[in-house]
């Protein structure tokens, strides 16, 4: 299949310190791509690297055959930052509604995430004064409004229970199913076997393994295996 | 992919300059800062055109420019030092902090707009904020005030550039720095380099007071003197641009250090070769109604004959009050009509106080083709006739002064409810009517 992004040998240093080691993989459309890996092993520095807001030491992203530039990466995808409460005095409202309005969807596509990421008892809510849970709701909601072809959720389930995490979930697969491609940071193991089309482990800034779960599976000899059994095989 | 879209990036910058508290603030206290200047303002203009407590002083000397409008509007020069700052600093500062700027980076649009509509919502934002100062005027006009609309545009004017100065250098810092304590202490530390500089360059004279001419305090004077230069309204515009400039490169995220730093040196450049480039442009208008910074109009067409250089060598030290008076007196005005007027500044102390006769201090050298005059008066009268000699221009019969001067000896009635009163009242009622909508 034709990938509809091409990260090629992506490497960054902080100081001396190496973060991403080469890291190459490609992105298929109409996919969720899992990016996995433990806390520090580079996933945040990868996509602000991706998405264009952190400069990189080599490498480059790809369209075809074309390097797409830092400054041009919006036109492709979007990326969504775990931690961020954006505009802490404005109301959940006003938020999606500039999201909405800036993005040219109707207010119809906007209502629709309503429900699912149960938005409507937060819409009078200033962003700042939300919880962890909710502000990732709501930040969900705001990536989910953009138009590029691409998503990438840093950490998407970070925050959710269980029940919440089940529905953003199904709502993110029904986005897949629609043709949009979603690149998702997870560092819950068990959460990406359950969402993810395919994966590409992170380990200490490398990439160790790149496939769907059967073949990570077949990669590491272990055919019953889960996300967690192979990650630690390939690491 | 969309375009920008513009509106809805306006409104967002405005609800946020109205989410921020160091704008209500500013407009909380530029009422009473106002009314304060104002009511003093009115009360010593009233005892200057003889309210019946002491003598008056001469019409000719009273101008609402000198005495009204100006100390009315110095209000807005602390508000622009000291308040403006803080409202641009969070604009900017507030979106690095809470992660919104990697939102805004990726939104459809350049981040040049983006910056911009953040210099426009700040202007805006300001306009507002001269709403005060508007008001005093329109009382000034019911106590029969005189108005001039030049003056009055100009000082404006002057005022406008002069709080954009201070967006761009607090914009500068915000994007630069980590923190809005690190832009404030920046921007703070700016406008402290500005007034030192203003300090030293008093002492020093010379090319140290050309340059001090461009600080926003020394800027704003020109305007507040009803003379309207084109040389420092577009240093000042450039420096602004500059500012904003400088945030767009910081902002950027996705460059790294080395690339940022070079095209900041890049701009630096720029700057520099403008801003000189700039201060070589000599046009100016005299927009005071007194006329104050011009030759009378058969002197000005007297000296427009003149095409030849004229080489002036003051032998006058900067801190000694006669230079000042030949500045502005002479010197000044002569800049605005001769094709060139080169002057060498040669007493070689600060005060005068210890020079000795033999150093030729108190001297003014006028030198024209070859031909050289010695005169110590810094009267216009006498000055100008020693050019008239040097230059073989016949001087033109003097011309009475017309300016009948505007004394007024009132009280500033109702200003103290609209300014102490109604000003923050409608403020804390705005503010308070936002919060709820927006809650």
């Amino acid at each position: 299949m034709t990938a509809l992004l091409a990260v090629e040998g992506i490497t960054k240093q902080f100081n001396k310190r190496r973060v991403l080691d080469a890291v190459s993989f490609s992105v298929r459309p109409g996919e969720v791509l899992g990016l996995i890996g433990p806390n520090g092993s580079g996933k945040t520095t990868l996509f602000e690297c991706l998405a264009g807001l952190m400069p990189v030491d080599a490498g480059a992203v790809k369209i075809g055959n074309r390097s797409i530039p830092s400054d041009k990466r919006k036109q492709a995808l979007f990326y969504l930052p775990d931690a961020i409460f954006p505009w802490p005095e404005q109301s959940v409202k006003w938020a999606l509604e500039f999201f909405r309005k800036v993005y040219r969807r109707s207010h119809s596509e906007a209502a629709s995430l309503v429900e699912p990421l149960r938005l409507q008892e937060l819409l009078k809510a200033r962003v700042g004064s939300l919880s962890k849970g909710e502000r990732k709701r709501v930040l969900l909601a705001l990536g989910l409004l953009t138009t590029q072809s691409l998503l990438m959720l840093d950490e998407p389930f970070d925050g959710l229970d269980l029940r919440q995490t089940r529905d953003v979930m199904n709502l993110l697969k029904s986005y897949a199913a629609n043709g949009r491609t979603l690149m998702l940071s997870i560092h819950q193991l068990i959460d990406a076997g359950r969402v993810c089309d395919r994966l590409v482990l992170l380990s200490a800034g490398r990439v160790v393994g790149e496939g769907t779960l059967s073949e990570l599976q077949a990669q590491t000899g272990l055919p019953e295996a889960g996300v967690e059994e192979i990650f630690l095989a390939l690491t | 992919m969309h375009s920008l879209s513009v509106s809805e990036l306006f409104w967002k910058e405005w609800r946020e300059l109205f989410a921020s508290r160091s704008y209500w603030l500013l407009l909380l206290l530029i009422g009473p800062l106002v009314g304060q200047a104002f009511i003093s303002a009115v009360a010593l203009y009233a005892e200057a055109s003889g309210n019946g407590i002491g003598p008056a002083a001469l019409a000719q000397g009273l101008t609402p420019l000198d005495g009204i409008l100006v100390p009315t509007f110095g209000a807005y020069d602390l508000a622009a030092t000291f308040f403006l700052p803080f409202v641009a600093i969070r604009l900017i500062a507030s979106e690095k902090q809470s992660g919104a700027l990697k939102l805004l980076l990726q939104l459809p649009g350049s981040l040049s707009a983006k910056v911009a509509i953040k210099g426009v919502v700040l202007m805006a934002g300001w306009l507002l904020t001269l709403i005060p100062g508007l008001l005093a005027i329109v009382l000034w006009k019911t106590y029969s005030g005189h108005v001039y609309a030049p003056e009055v545009l100009n000082l404006l004017f002057g005022h406008f550039l002069r709080a954009m100065l201070s967006v761009g250098i607090a914009v500068a810092a915000a994007a630069l720095t980590e923190s809005s304590a690190s832009a404030a202490i920046v921007t703070l530390g700016f406008t402290v380099g500005s007034w030192a500089l203003d300090f030293v360059a008093a002492g020093r004279g010379g090319r140290m007071q050309q340059l001090a001419n461009y600080t926003p305090t020394a800027a704003l004077r020109f305007f507040e003197q009803g003379l309207l230069r084109l040389s420092t309204t577009l240093v000042m515009i450039l420096i602004v641009v500059a500012g904003f400039a400088t945030a767009v490169i910081w902002l950027q995220l996705g460059q790294t250090f080395r690339r940022r730093a070079l095209r900041s040196i890049a701009l630096l450049f720029v700057v520099v070769v403008g801003a000189v480039a700039a201060g070589n442009v000599r046009a100016s208008w005299d927009l005071s109604e007194n006329r104050r910074n011009s030759f009378s109009r058969a002197d000005e067409a007297a000296l427009q004959q003149i095409k030849d250089p004229l080489h002036i060598t003051v032998n006058l030290a900067p801190e000694d009050p006669r230079l000042t008076d030949f500045e502005q007196n002479i010197l000044k005005k002569l800049r605005r009509n001769l094709g060139e007027v080169k002057v060498d500044y040669a007493a070689g102390s600060q005060t005068g106080l210890f020079e000795g006769a033999e150093d030729h201090y108190g001297e003014i050298w006028y030198e024209m083709r070859g031909q050289k005059i010695m005169d110590r008066s810094t009267i216009e009268q006498v000055v100008l006739e020693q050019v008239y000699k040097l230059a073989g221009v016949t001087a033109p019969a003097a011309e009475e002064d017309n300016f009948p001067g505007y004394p007024l000896a009132t009280r500033a009635r109702g200003a103290t409810w609209i300014f102490y009163g109604i000003w923050p009242l409608l403020t804390i009622l705005f503010w308070w009517l936002i919060r709820r909508e927006r809650n």
